[in-house]
């Protein structure tokens, strides 16, 4: 396996970027068929390695196609910042792994709670509401919709 | 179906002007969801008067609403959101919008183009001003937010692209129980993953196809309704603590028929001719059930149509704590 | 001679448009003329998107053609009619059009839209295809995106090569022509592989040329999101074919014609039919159908139902048989 990051991507590179997050192995990613294939790993995605991300893909050139292994709330993220760059949503090959966190975002005060729990409920981490988790899903976010659980009971 | 001939009341030219215009939403006894769309600017009797003459309809509550909207954006701005690839198409709605309005209200408004620079005048504002279509700068808060302040409609736009719709654009102040900031960059099916049944019934994925197919140029509206405590615009998601405590006292408030309103949505499907993008608007009508019992047919058919609402339907707008307190008042009148 | 005394009247894929005026006949090439029309009291016209055509009548037929402005706000439509074979087609008749001859058009249709994500655009003609992929260019230009244009025509013989020159610059970054196969194909299969993520590619010009560029391209990995095509002259003037409907309560015979839909020709004879959207996705004209084939072209009914024929949406769905009988 070729190193990570860091190692330049040859310039007009039109193959398979595959880029696996977390502890996530690379192994688990699939055959590309022969095609040219450029291998990245990262921690989570932050903004640092977003940008990095980003700067791989816009190197590239159409034909060019992406394969994103790891936890759900990474390769969401990394499909988003894909999306920005112009890739279209058959380019691109989501494995995200069976469990994980989830994001929750909360429309109340508009900050985005990391779910560790697998239940209907969590508490917002910017203003403490407990919120019930929506199957209410948005990919640009790459998050869920919650709301205050508790709005309709008497006070 | 609704095949039902509407006949205005004799009695209804003694009514004030807000029940004469109201998009009362039932044909009959029972309501379901389904693809209820028909061409815009059809004038629809109501047994009470008639509405639906105008694109951007504009009423009593013309100046007080677009201050409401003005409060919100300042208290969230997240209500409103371009991305960057819709540029175009908040133009194309505005030069779009203006000059309908200007059409429309000739007495009040005029819209004059040459090239890009356009000007708009809106007596009902003391307003006037010249701004360069494509120039954001020339208009202060830019093209999107500038429209907000001239219709009472909330705006969405979405993008046309790989055979789908794209909820990329938008200022929302009046959302009835959805977030849009959650919304943007969702496509039409994601939209309306939350709704009850539209999806087993097909209704999303052929109103879906309808849309697409639409040419620059057409424009459809259909009615949708639910119900709010209070004379409140913003229902939105982000604001659910502060109404939704409403819902769980309102059926033994005494004053649930002046605090009880019946909002019904006219929204307005347009296909944008130079972006192509469909505009959508949201315009919303409150009515307490107060005024609703001054129709009789009225009240006889939103009684009915709360009882024999379905479950799942009426927990899904909401209503399901309170809909039998409100039929029996208006079916006991 | 005005082309109305041609018209006698209104064909049905253009009612309901507008009736413009002939302002300039210019001739492009040997076979090419451009032809621009304005309203006759002046004034704007419809904006439309870029890569949208124009359907116009001539004579009794109608055909289409696109147009090569960027669509913004425009005083004036241009269209470039290429004459083909012995103009059967209708081309002679447009051949033949002269400044202040009136002819009725449709508003602007779009079939060929830009993609507003694309962060850039290669744009690909043979011919007379250089039409809406001008058109592509000049929105790109007042829309500060950027894009490439790759255009074959024979020696001499391009339509509107001064005005893509003229767009050169940041909007327009690249106009490469090519006026032979063998050089085509060398710029293309280059183009093919070093445009950047986010391009997307439009081609028009005759079928077999369109077919080879999709497919070459799609051979280099573009997948088919990414590939817009205008099948040139082809719109859907979906006007049908007249059939009959016999309603076998009242025993009355209608004739159908073409152009006109099964629910106009009901309400015209007196029935009242409810009736919502008119466009085939609300369900409320559903008919009862007794005896033979509809052509169903609603979204409302489901597969089974449609392949059952005993249901039609009369606003929209016409007739596989040359007659119908309803239960009406
Ligand atoms: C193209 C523009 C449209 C947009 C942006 C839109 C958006 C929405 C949104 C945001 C909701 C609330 C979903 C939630 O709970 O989160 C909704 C509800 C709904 N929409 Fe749409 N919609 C559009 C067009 C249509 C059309 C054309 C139809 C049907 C023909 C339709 C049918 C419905 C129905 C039945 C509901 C449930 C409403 C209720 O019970 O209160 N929508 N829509
Ligand atoms: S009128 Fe709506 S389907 Fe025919």
């Amino acid at each position: 396996m070729p190193p990570a990051a860091g190692n330049g991507l040859e310039p007009g590179f039109r193959g398979v970027i595959c880029v696996s997050f977390g502890s996530s192995d690379d192994t688990a990613l699939p055959d590309t068929n022969g095609q040219p294939r450029y291998d990245l790993h990262f921690e989570s995605a932050t903004a640092e390695s977003l940008s990095e991300l980003k700067s791989v893909l816009s190197g590239s050139r159409v034909g060019v196609r992406l394969i994103l292994a790891g936890p759900p709330t990474d390769i969401r993220a990394a499909a988003a910042a894909a999306a920005d760059c112009g890739l279209l949503g058959e380019e691109v090959t989501l494995l995200p792994q069976e469990t994980g966190p989830r994001f929750v975002y909360c429309p109340h005060c508009l900050t985005t709670t990391v779910d560790e729990a697998a239940g209907t409920e969590v508490k917002c981490q910017g203003c403490a509401t407990t919120l019930t988790i929506a199957d209410h899903f948005s990919r640009r976010r790459g998050a869920y919709l919650g709301y205050s659980a508790h709005a309709e009971e008497a006070a | 179906m609704s095949s039902t001939i509407i006949e205005t009341d004799p009695d209804a030219a003694l009514l004030p002007e807000r029940i004469r215009r109201f998009p009362f939403p039932f044909a009959s006894d029972t309501y379901r969801y389904s693809a209820n769309v028909e061409p815009a600017t059809k004038t629809a009797p109501t047994e009470a008067g008639a509405w639906g003459a105008h694109l951007v309809d504009i009423d009593e509550h013309y100046l007080d609403e677009l201050a409401e909207r003005a409060k919100v954006l300042t208290r969230d701005p997240s209500r409103v959101n371009v991305l960057p690839h819709m540029r175009t198409a908040v133009w194309d709605a505005l030069t779009t919008l203006l000059s309908s309005m200007a059409e429309d209200y000739p007495d009040t408004m005029s819209f004059h183009r040459e090239g890009n620079i356009c000007r708009w005048r809106n007596g009902l504002q003391n307003l006037e001003v010249e701004f360069t279509v494509g120039d954001d700068s020339s208009l202060p808060e830019g093209p999107l937010r500038f429209l907000g302040t001239q219709i009472q409609d909330d705006i969405i736009l979405l993008d046309i692209r790989e055979d789908t719709l794209w909820l990329d654009a938008g200022l929302v102040t009046f959302a009835a129980d959805w977030s849009f900031a959650f919304d943007v960059g969702m496509n039409f099916l994601e939209i309306h993953h939350p709704v009850p049944r539209v999806k087993e019934e097909r209704i999303t994925s052929r109103a879906e196809q309808f849309l697409l197919r639409l040419q620059p140029g057409e424009q459809f509206r259909r009615t949708n309704w639910t119900m709010t405590i209070g004379r409140r615009m913003d229902t939105s998601t982000e604001t659910y603590p502060e109404w939704g405590p409403d819902r769980t006292t309102i059926a033994d408030d005494p004053a649930m028929p002046e605090k009880l309103h019946l909002r019904v949505e006219v929204q307005h499907l347009i296909r944008l001719p130079h972006s192509g993008a469909l505009l959508f608007l949201v315009r919303t009508h409150l009515l307490p059930l107060t005024d609703i019992a001054r129709v009789p047919a009225w009240r006889e058919k939103m009684g009915h149509v709360l009882a024999e609402l379905p479950d799942d339907m009426a927990e899904y707008k909401g209503i399901i704590r309170y809909r039998k307190a409100a039929s029996d008042w208006l079916l006991a009148r | 001679m005005t082309a109305i005394a041609l018209q006698p009247r209104v064909h049905p894929a253009v009612e309901g448009g507008l009736q413009l005026e002939v302002t300039n006949v210019s001739r492009e090439t040997e076979s090419i003329v451009s032809i621009t029309m304005a309203a006759p009291e002046g004034g704007r016209l419809p904006s439309y998107v870029p890569g949208s055509h124009l359907v116009v009548q001539w004579g009794n037929g109608v055909n289409a053609y696109s147009l090569t402005g960027s669509g913004n706000a425009p005083s004036e439509y241009s269209i470039s009619v290429l004459r083909v074979g012995e103009g059967a087609g209708g081309s002679l008749a447009m051949h033949r059009l002269c400044v202040g001859d009136r002819v009725y058009v449709a508003r602007p249709r779009s079939a060929f839209a830009p993609a507003s994500t694309a962060t850039h655009h290669l744009l690909v003609a043979a011919g007379i295809g250089i039409t809406p992929v001008l058109s592509h260019a000049r929105a790109a230009v007042e829309r500060d995106s950027t894009a490439t244009m790759i255009y074959v025509h024979r020696p001499d013989a391009g339509a509107h090569v001064a005005e893509a020159r003229e767009l050169l610059g940041p909007g327009l970054i690249a106009l490469v022509e090519c006026t032979d196969r063998g050089s085509f194909q060398n710029v293309l299969a280059e183009a093919l592989i070093t445009q950047p993520v986010g391009t997307h590619l439009y081609v028009c010009g005759p079928v077999v040329f369109m077919d080879a560029v999709l497919e070459e391209a799609r051979g280099h990995g573009w997948s088919s999101a990414r590939l817009h095509s205008e099948a040139f002259g082809a719109a859907e003037l979906d006007a049908g074919e007249p059939f009959t409907v016999h309603l076998a309560r009242s025993g009355v015979r209608l004739e159908v014609p073409a152009g006109v839909s099964l629910l106009e020709t009901l309400e015209t004879a007196g029935q009242s039919i409810p009736n919502m959207c008119r466009k085939g996705i609300c369900g409320e004209c559903v008919l009862p159908v007794l005896r033979g084939a509809p052509q169903h072209r609603d979204l409302y009914l489901s597969e089974q139902e449609k392949a059952a024929n005993n249901t039609m949406m009369s606003c929209v769905s016409r007739s596989n048989d040359p007659e119908l009988e309803l239960d009406l």
